[in-house]
Formats: C-alpha cells, sequence, structure tokens
C-alpha cells in the first residue's frame, strides 16, 4: 500500500515537473519572439516619429529621413510573421490580439504589403508634394487599418 | 380648413430650428463615426471629414445651448429642467403605469437631453486634442497640451465613444420606442412634424399635457436661428482658428 502511494506520488511530481518544464519552456519561447517582434514594431513607431511629425507640419520636411523610414518599414516587415508563432500569442505585455491567429493569413499578407508598399514608396516618395498625399495614404493603409484590426486599442 | 383641424387636435411642441437640430445632430454622430471607421476606404487618410464633422458637432452644440436660452419656450432650459424630485416622482408613475403627459421634455425626458448633450459635446471636444495613433492626423488644438495629454485623449475619446456616447443613445432610442409601443406617444412623429396630439384619446393613455397646451415661438424663430448659428461659429471657429491656423 505503502509503496502504491509511493508510486502515485512519485508519478504525480513527476507530471509536475514535467508541466512546469513544459511551460516554462514554452514561456521562454513566447518571450524571445514577442520581444524581437516589439523591438521591431518599436523602431517602425520611432522611424515613423520624424516623418509623422512632417506631416503634422511640425517639422520640415526631410527626405534622407523619410526614405529612412521606408528602408526600415520594408527590412523589418519581412521579419515579422514568423515571430507571429502559435506559441507566441500571450505573455511580455504583448499588444497582440487574438484575431491574429484567427486570420493568420491575412495578418500575414500585410506585412507583405506593407513591404511592397514600403519598397514602391521609395520610388515615389522623392519630393514634399509626393509626401504630403502620399505618407498618410501608405501609413494609414498599411500601420492603422492593420492596428484596427489585430493591436489592443492604447 | 385642413389646417385648422390639424390645429385643433395637436399642438405646436417643437420649433423648426430645434427639430433641424435634432436630426443634424443626429447626423452627424452617425457621420463622425463612418467617417472615422471607414477613413481608409474613402481615402480620407487625414480624417479630414471626420475633424471638419466633429467641429461643426461643437458648433451645433452651442448652437442649441444659446436656443436654450434664446429659443422658444420647450426649447428653454429654464422650462424643462425640473428638480430631480420631479423626475423621480415621473419615474415613479411610470413604474406604476400611470401615463402623465407633457408638451415638451417630461422631467425625466430632460435629464435625458442634458446627459446626451453634455456627453457630446465633451466628446466633441476631446476630439480637438487627439491625434491619430501613427500620427498621420491630428485635432486642431492637440499641440495646446502635453504628447501625454494628447494620448489620454484620443484614448478618453475612444473609451467615451463607445462606453458612453453610444450607451446613452441607445437609452434615449429605446425610452422613444418604449413610449410609442406601450404608451402610444408619437414622439418621433413629433419631431418631424414638430406637433403633438392634444387630447389624451388621440395619444392612446394618459391624460392632458401637464406642462403647457402650445409652445410659445418667437417671431422669425428660422432667421433668429440663423443669427445664433452665427454667433456658435464665431464662438467655436474663432478661437479653434486663432489658436491652430485652421478651423478643423
Amino acid at each position: 500500500m505503502a509503496s502504491r502511494l509511493a508510486v502515485f506520488a512519485i508519478a504525480v511530481a513527476s507530471a509536475v515537473a514535467v508541466t512546469i518544464a513544459v511551460a516554462s519552456s514554452a514561456s521562454a519561447q513566447n518571450a524571445d519572439a514577442i520581444k524581437a517582434r516589439k523591438e521591431i514594431l518599436k523602431s517602425f513607431g520611432a522611424a515613423n516619429k520624424e516623418p509623422g511629425a512632417m506631416a503634422k507640419g511640425e517639422a520640415k520636411f526631410d527626405l534622407a529621413k523619410v526614405q529612412a523610414a521606408l528602408a526600415a518599414f520594408e527590412a523589418g516587415a519581412a521579419k515579422l510573421p514568423p515571430l507571429f508563432g502559435e506559441d507566441a500569442k500571450t505573455g511580455g505585455d504583448t499588444e497582440a490580439l487574438a484575431a491574429i491567429w484567427d486570420n493568420k493569413k491575412d495578418f500575414d499578407e500585410r506585412f507583405v504589403k506593407l513591404a511592397a508598399a514600403a519598397k514602391a514608396a521609395k520610388g515615389t516618395i522623392t519630393d514634399e508634394l509626393a509626401f504630403v498625399d502620399g505618407w498618410p495614404k501608405l501609413i494609414s493603409e498599411n500601420c492603422s487599418s492593420c492596428h484596427k484590426l489585430y493591436r489592443k486599442p492604447k | 380648413m385642413a389646417v385648422a383641424s390639424q390645429d385643433a387636435s395637436t399642438a405646436i411642441a417643437w420649433d423648426l430650428p430645434t427639430r433641424l437640430f435634432h436630426w443634424t445632430l443626429a447626423a452627424l454622430v452617425l457621420l463622425a463615426w463612418v467617417s472615422f471607421q471607414y477613413a481608409e476606404q474613402i481615402g480620407d487618410f487625414r480624417l479630414r471629414w471626420h475633424r471638419a464633422n466633429g467641429v461643426a458637432i461643437i458648433v451645433l452644440l452651442v448652437w442649441r445651448v444659446i436656443w436654450g436660452f434664446a429659443g422658444s419656450s420647450t426649447a428653454r432650459f429654464a422650462t424643462f429642467l425640473y428638480s430631480p424630485l420631479a423626475a423621480a416622482r415621473y419615474a415613479g408613475s411610470l413604474v406604476a403605469g400611470r401615463t402623465r403627459r407633457f408638451l415638451g421634455h417630461n422631467p425625466l425626458g430632460a435629464y435625458m437631453v442634458v446627459t446626451l448633450l453634455v456627453v457630446a459635446l465633451a466628446q466633441a471636444t476631446l476630439g480637438l486634442f487627439t491625434v491619430e495613433h501613427n500620427d498621420i492626423a491630428a485635432g486642431p488644438l492637440y499641440r495646446l497640451v502635453s504628447e501625454e495629454a494628447t494620448k489620454l485623449a484620443s484614448r478618453w475619446h475612444r473609451l467615451a465613444f463607445y462606453y458612453v456616447l453610444l450607451p446613452a443613445i441607445g437609452l434615449h432610442v429605446t425610452a422613444i420606442i418604449l413610449y410609442k409601443v406601450l404608451k402610444a406617444e408619437p414622439l418621433i412623429g413629433a419631431m418631424l412634424t414638430g406637433r403633438k396630439p392634444v387630447s389624451p384619446s388621440q395619444a392612446g393613455t394618459g391624460g392632458a399635457l401637464e406642462d403647457a397646451t402650445t409652445a410659445d415661438i418667437p417671431p422669425r424663430p428660422l432667421a433668429r436661428a440663423a443669427l445664433i448659428l452665427a454667433i456658435a461659429s464665431a464662438v467655436v471657429l474663432g478661437p479653434v482658428y486663432t489658436i491652430s491656423g485652421r478651423i478643423y
């Protein structure tokens, strides 16, 4: 009886240990992906800071900064889809909504679209006139529209 | 005469400017939502429509506040601001199933109206200080406050719409429908035609009108309303333009 109890206790203990190990390794995996994608998206925000100020009329138009932001969007967009894996839905103060994984195909395609749009804009936004109309369109169609669906509202 | 017989069975409750105000406000609130929600689809990336719409709502609400002092009797605050006790008594009679009829706002409805005006004004005013979260559009007065404050204003502008303004509108519309269904009070019709049935029989249930038998409308109400609209526009657009260099 005592040995049965011991076997049972060991079984329970191992199950708990395995659960904790799996859970912690999963959350560690989560944490890396979430941290990496947050950094890329934050770098988008930082890249948008100057052009955003230009768009609102606070800063003088500076083509180099606009082109740098476009390059950052293009490079970062390619890296983002794999960072939104099934194991990276929660944790790490993520603002990602569950809707991402319900519409993963659409979500992933948005980054392809963003990269293509940023690349194209490098060729079309070459002066202030093109920026005034082109920038809000680019940001609205690629950033705001995606945030509306897939990011926790601020 | 057809007009005379209509006059005998119904009484003027709402002047034309008040009715125009009501339906214009309803339309602008709906358009404010549409112009934000579908900004991308309509190609309005800088939210020009939404911003102009919001400033127009503020002008309209300032007009209504002035009209509340200078309009016809049923539109004046002094006429329809009942005490909380009066509102509670009215609510009590509603619960008890007794119908008390009013030409203007009933004591409880008056609080609904004031709530809607205050909430809509607060919501539209918050909009002046918001910044779209990707920096492509901003309300005309956002530079008056800190970046932190614009973020707060933007957050409240969103939350207030979903959790305060929409529920308030829902309550208002539900009450109007219930009056129609349960008490046969044609309140929507009154806000369209300006007239309410005089005798209880035509209103289905309930007694005679308690507050007044007819609205006291000042001479040339439309001209007066237009003048007040000019004043309201100057009061709102003047400072906004002076501060920001744009009117929306």
